[in-house]
């Protein structure tokens, strides 16, 4: 009988496949591990900074990123909410507040800059989205980013309103991203609820 | 070594004659989800080429150890080995297009123009020819990738690659939105199908019509 036939070969040569080229993924991984962490704490400290007042070259480098950041961000604190603080010759210049919810595809990730005043907004980005490219993934361009700059939050339910190309804008609203409903209305609304907790916590705490 | 011509027929087989996507219409879930910007049909067409030829390469070379009765999760295991190697690459090396293909790599694992090639020749070819195969047939699911990807990035964003092109990136074009959504895939694939396989119908009744 050769031995392809024994009732115990399928067993055995199926536990070394897998073994063997499993063992190599995990070395794989291992090897790679480290550059995939940076990558993602790049693409956030990348996000903060660009939603905030600072001068960040298109083509920073990772290095660079890094070492801006470490430079003006500190961790937030309870009088800050959660929020990251960017600090200038030790004063405040403006908050960092994390963003997260559903996108229409998948969960978008972003951060949106509030400047001292707690009132103004001084940029916003996103460094996770699986939106659809060209239509709702149009909310990382600039296009659509530049209209956050210089907005105030408003005293009401929605802090930021996201309108239709339509409505006319105030100093509150930015525009939608045209023919992506999904993605700006569901962006609208998880930005404006955790604006909302911000600006009640701040209160609370200051 | 490779006999010559059974490597030309290989290749033109896999290109034209038994085209893995308007022949026989496979991977077409892939094929209607990244088409819509062409650097991400370009970096998933590598990955499928890379996935094909070498899970083609792998199965041939332990064709004559693999039990039967666990062939296929051989042949699985052999795929997702390959496509985890690409995504945790892209992972690492160029985050941002891993970023934009979301889980369509992870994907490739499912496509059955892979599966489809390790079983119906790496099982029973050596392992070059089988390499051959794979990446030709790769291959050719990524020509008519780049074909539909083409039409909808310009037609739905007025650039190909990202470059805007004349006329179609000027206020005279009205861009069709619907071309970067997945009803422009639908209609772009159908479009271009539909001339491939006339051509290709053609081209036979013109071989029979010299044979008789």
């Amino acid at each position: 009988m050769a031995i392809k036939e024994k009732a115990w070969y399928p067993i055995v040569f199926m536990f070394i496949a897998t073994l063997f080229f499993s063992a190599i993924l995990i070395a794989f991984g291992s090897f790679t591990r480290q550059r995939v962490q940076d990558n993602e704490r790049i693409a956030f400290e990348r996000a903060v900074l660009e939603a905030l007042p600072i001068d960040l070259p298109l083509k920073a480098s990772p290095p660079a990123i890094h070492t801006m950041y470490l430079e003006y961000i500190k961790d937030s604190t309870d009088a800050s909410a959660g929020a990251l603080r960017y600090m200038k010759n030790d004063s405040l210049i403006a908050y960092a507040l994390p963003l997260e919810g559903p996108g229409f595809w998948a969960q978008i990730r972003g951060v949106i800059g509030i400047a001292a005043d707690k009132k103004t907004i001084t940029g916003i980005s996103f460094y996770e989205q699986n939106e659809t490219p060209g239509l709702g993934g149009e909310i990382v361009k600039q296009d659509f980013r530049n209209q956050f700059i210089g907005k105030l939050l408003a005293d009401k339910d929605i802090p930021l309103e996201i309108r239709m190309q339509s409505v006319l804008l105030d100093e509150s609203s930015v525009h939608a991203v045209t023919g992506a409903t999904q993605t700006s209305t569901r962006l609208g609304r998880f930005m404006n609820d955790q604006l909302m907790q911000w600006l009640h916590a701040m209160k609370e705490t200051n | 070594m490779l006999g010559k011509k059974k490597t030309k027929d290989v290749v033109l087989d896999a290109l034209w004659g038994d085209n893995p996507v308007f022949r026989q219409v496979l991977g077409i879930c892939s094929a209607l989800a990244v088409t819509n910007l062409v650097i991400n049909t370009v970096v998933m067409s590598v990955a499928v080429i890379f996935t094909t030829a070498l899970s083609s390469f792998t199965v041939s070379l332990l064709r004559k150890y693999t039990p039967r009765v666990v062939r296929m999760m051989i042949e699985t295991l052999i795929i997702a080995f390959y496509v985890i190697l690409f995504d945790q690459a892209l992972k690492a090396y160029w985050p941002d297009m891993s970023r934009s293909l979301g889980p369509y790599v992870g994907l490739i694992i499912t496509n059955c123009i892979i599966m489809g090639r390790a079983e119906a020749f790496a099982n029973a070819n050596p392992p070059a020819i089988s390499f051959v195969d794979g990446f030709f047939s790769g291959a050719g699911y990524a020509i008519v990738l780049l074909a539909v990807s083409v039409v909808r990035e310009l037609l739905g964003m007025g650039s190909i690659l990202g470059i805007p092109m004349p006329y179609f990136s000027t206020g005279l074009w009205d861009r069709w939105i619907i071309m970067v959504m997945p009803p422009g895939a639908f209609f772009t694939l159908a479009i271009i199908v539909w001339i491939l396989r006339s051509v290709k119908l053609a081209h036979e009744a013109k071989i029979q019509g010299a044979k008789k």
